[in-house]
């Protein structure tokens, strides 16, 4: 059955993506709800996080945000860049994936007018997106009935469609931009830039004064004019109207064009938007650094990815130096009513004494699992770069199977080392700009002494991957960190026993910021990748290539 | 002559499925030797097992004395190898990945490479996903020429690549066996092999069935041939032929297909007899012939043997 018509097919390659996304996404509604709850146990807490949550109100509507629906609403806010990744993939692969991999000329060879396979398979991404939107609505409705929500189903629904509508703005956004774009990278790059660009108009009038005529031309205005896990708030159907044309203008104006242009070429743009025609030659890059050797190439590759990596770990932990000082009397407040809260910030910090040290220490765990994140997408890259063909050249070239492999891993340790030096400098700087005083050796034990615990995940993966598939990798290096985190996060609260804790590579991290370098522990974890990386270098010098 | 490349007793499975059994064949230094099959028959592992790119469960492999897999790093730098279906990173130029191989076998003439470039026009500033199919193999066929190897392992190399680049193709092959290096090739098109090899290995289902010189291979080469008349002709005008094997009547005696083994002279000087109206020549795949020629499944070691006698 589902492969009776484009749009089962369609709906079917999604199936995944809706139960993932869905329930994920949901997930990410349902937990602030947990934490609300935990919060908000006295009336000075309640106020606290009010003021606190005011500090952030340049990103998102602080509405009722001492209730469960208004808490979920204002963190799904923050999170938006996140929430709306995959339909910005999906619309950007919808019909330039296909072409990329030149399954579209087979599917329009088909008696099949090519207006019908477009709108059949924007049908299965609007259907996709109404479905997670769904589960997203009966996740968060579940949540509020646990964690004592005031708001009904409806509400709960009208929340997930509202998700929906934003998120079917922006795949249409990128299937429109698709259409202009050779390759499906571009379009997923140009639609997330302009993602971000109207995050930001969507800011302009909570900071600037007379500025809602700017934030008008945002979706994510209107998208943040309905509250519907706010009963007082409610749904604001002109805007969940303007959502829906403009996703369907939008997609209209892409499927429009695409029914016009060749298959495999792009809508011509005007000529002064051009980029000057490119003269075809017969030369040779003879001075190309990143041509001279497997680590350069892997430098030459993971250059860019390492760019966005720091910019995000390095600018995370400057900011939380730089903001700590500033929320320091209302999280001391609150922290004195929110045994939950100090409890919170005690397991991932490691002391509830020094309220910036501390605070600073719990947040400061989030960078090793921001870099082991990095470290998981770079292992996954050389992954499917074996299991798709592209290591075969390269090992028919005078090249030994653990050099290649080593070159591999050298070029991700410097990307890693790079990221903690940064991130160190950030922090440093910030702190200086802050006027915050951090203890310097603390400092670069902690953002340093991440390093380690990049590269053991990255051996652990290269290790891996001499016996799983890309998918299969990834799925498990994701679920060894998830798993580690929980166990450092609420192994403590669940008072389990040392030995299970020590299982956790976070463990071996330690609280540096407040309790300096652990160097035996960072050595045992450095010790631990090496010889993860030696059993994974001999696996791969003997394994089957590509099999 | 010495051999180059020697396979003894190969054989290599990959799980329950079948890969190569019992593969055996001599290569001598400075032939040019087709390595033919239907798809699927075996000749891909073979080469990736030569390559050292899979590990043989068994038998053994060696070119130029040296062992295909303890000792695969010196093998590779006597070795020029072209994959069946070359993957390579998207985001490269054809200039950036031909210096970057360079850089990696060292020791590249940068003049003879890009000599090659202009022999084959390939236009070197686009990114290899941007490249056709016949552009794509161009780029993977000059990295496996560009340092002049000893020995060139190519895994169907004319696949893809217009009349035009594959004679550009067959030149380069004469070229590098009139310099004495040696070519080992695979294909499923028994005639594309013809026209630069000198010997020629058949694989099928994973085991090797005939192995000769391309003249006795030839043997078994059949095609089909369809006459269309203006009035009917009858059958038996064509059936005691020389070269007819077997004779089909078609449209009520108008046309005849007739199934042909060596020359067709005989058959063209009876069609001119009568008013011929069309006249086509029907080569038949690989597959097609195996089928026919091996259609009581022989046992293939014994027909092995028989042609190493």
């Amino acid at each position: 059955m589902w492969l009776s018509s484009v749009f089962l097919k369609t709906l079917r390659d999604y199936r995944i993506a809706i139960l993932g996304w869905g329930i994920g996404m949901g997930l990410v509604v349902v937990s602030p709800m947990a934490s609300v709850a935990a919060l908000v146990t006295t009336p000075q807490a309640r106020q606290q996080l009010v003021s606190i949550a005011a500090t952030f109100a340049w990103n998102a509507d602080p509405v009722a945000v001492d209730t469960i629906g208004g808490y979920a609403t204002f963190k799904i806010g923050i999170f938006m860049f996140l929430i709306c990744v995959w339909p910005l993939l999906a619309g950007s692969r919808m019909l330039r994936g296909e072409e990329d991999r030149g399954s579209l000329d087979v599917l329009l060879s088909l008696p099949r007018p090519r207006l019908n396979v477009a709108l059949e398979k924007l049908a299965a991404m609007w259907t996709a997106l109404l479905v997670m939107g769904l589960l997203i609505g009966l996740l968060a409705f579940a949540g509020g009935k646990k964690f004592g929500g005031d708001f009904d189903l409806a509400g709960a629904l009208f929340f997930g469609l509202n998700l929906a509508l934003v998120c079917a703005v922006f795949g249409g956004l990128a299937l429109l931009i698709s259409q202009f774009t050779q390759e499906r990278g571009p379009a997923a790059g140009w639609t997330a830039g302009l993602l971000l660009v109207f995050i930001v108009l969507d800011m302009v009038h909570r900071v600037v004064a007379n500025g809602e005529w700017i934030s008008r031309l945002s979706p994510i205005y209107y998208y943040n004019l309905s509250k519907p896990l706010v009963p007082s708030y409610g749904v604001n159907a002109g805007a969940m109207v303007v959502l829906l044309a403009l996703a369907a203008i939008v997609s209209a104006a892409a499927v429009w064009l695409f029914v016009r242009r060749d298959v495999g070429g792009t809508v011509p743009l005007p000529r002064w938007l051009r980029l000057p025609e490119r003269q075809a030659s017969r030369a040779l890059p003879v001075g190309d650094w990143s041509l001279r050797s497997v680590y350069t190439r892997s430098m030459g590759m993971i250059a860019l990815p390492t760019f966005w990596w720091t910019l995000g770990i390095a600018g995370f932990a400057g900011w939380m130096v730089y903001v700590v000082q500033l929320m320091e009397a209302r999280l001391s407040s609150l922290l004195s009513s929110s045994p939950a809260f100090t409890a919170l910030i005690k397991n991932l910090g490691g002391s509830d004494v020094g309220i910036n040290a501390g605070f600073l220490s719990a947040m400061f765990v989030f960078l090793p699992l921001l870099l082991m994140a990095f470290a998981v997408t770079q292992v996954s890259s050389w992954s499917a770069d074996e299991q798709d063909g592209r290591l075969e050249l390269v090992l028919a070239a005078p090249q030994a199977r653990a050099s290649v492999l080593l070159g591999r891993f050298a070029a991700l340790a410097t990307a890693t080392v790079a990221i903690g030096v940064v991130t160190l400098l950030a922090s440093a700087v910030a702190a200086a700009a802050a006027g915050l005083s951090l203890n310097g050796g603390n400092l670069a034990a902690a953002t340093l002494g991440m390093i380690p615990l990049g590269l053991l995940i990255a051996a652990i993966g290269y290790l891996a991957s001499g016996w799983l598939r890309t998918a299969a990798e990834t799925g498990l290096l994701s679920f060894v960190l998830a798993g580690w985190f929980f166990l450092s996060f609420i192994g403590p609260e669940l008072k389990l026993p040392d030995a299970t804790l020590r299982l956790s590579a976070f463990y071996y991290y330690g609280t540096p910021l407040l309790h300096g370098l652990q160097l035996t522990s960072e050595l045992g974890v450095l010790a631990v990748a090496a010889l993860a990386l030696g059993l994974g270098t001999l696996r791969f010098a003997r394994k089957d290539i590509g099999v | 002559m010495t051999a180059i490349i020697e396979v003894d007793n190969l054989t290599k499975s990959y799980g329950s499925k079948r890969g190569i059994a019992g593969v055996s064949f001599q290569v001598q230094e400075g032939e040019v030797f087709g390595f033919l099959g239907p798809n699927g028959a075996g000749k891909t592992t073979t080469i990736r097992t030569l390559m050292a790119l899979i590990r043989a469960d068994s038998g053994t492999a060696t070119i130029a004395g040296l062992d295909c897999w303890k000792q695969s790093l010196e093998i590779k730098r006597l070795v020029g190898y072209m994959p069946g279906e070359p993957a390579l990173d998207p985001n490269l130029t054809g200039g950036q990945i031909l210096e970057y191989f360079a850089h990696l076998r060292g020791g590249v003439d940068q003049a003879y490479l890009k000599q090659l470039i202009e022999r084959f026009e390939l236009d070197t500033s686009r990114k290899f996903r941007q490249y056709s199919t016949g552009n794509k193999r161009k780029v993977v066929l000059i990295q496996a020429f560009m340092h002049r190897p000893r020995l060139l392992i190519l895994d169907e190399p004319t696949s893809g690549l217009d009349p035009l680049n594959q004679q550009e193709f067959d030149h380069m092959v004469i070229e590098a066996r009139d310099e004495g290096r040696t070519v080992f090739l695979s294909s499923h098109v028994l005639s594309e092999v013809e026209k630069t090899c000198t010997r020629v290995g058949i694989i099928r289902d994973g085991s090797l069935v005939r192995i000769g010189d391309v003249a006795e291979v030839k043997a078994i080469k059949r095609y089909e041939i369809t006459i269309t008349f203006a009035n009917p002709v009858p059958a038996e005008t064509f059936k005691s032929l020389a070269g007819v094997a077997d004779v089909e009547t078609l449209d009520h005696g108008h046309a005849v297909r007739l199934a042909m083994q060596g020359s067709a002279d005989a058959v063209i000087k009876a069609a001119a007899h009568y008013s011929v109206v069309s006249l086509t020549s029907y080569e038949p795949s690989l597959e097609d012939i195996f089928l026919r020629y091996y259609e009581d499944d022989v046992a293939p070691a014994k027909e092995v043997q028989s042609v190493a006698k």
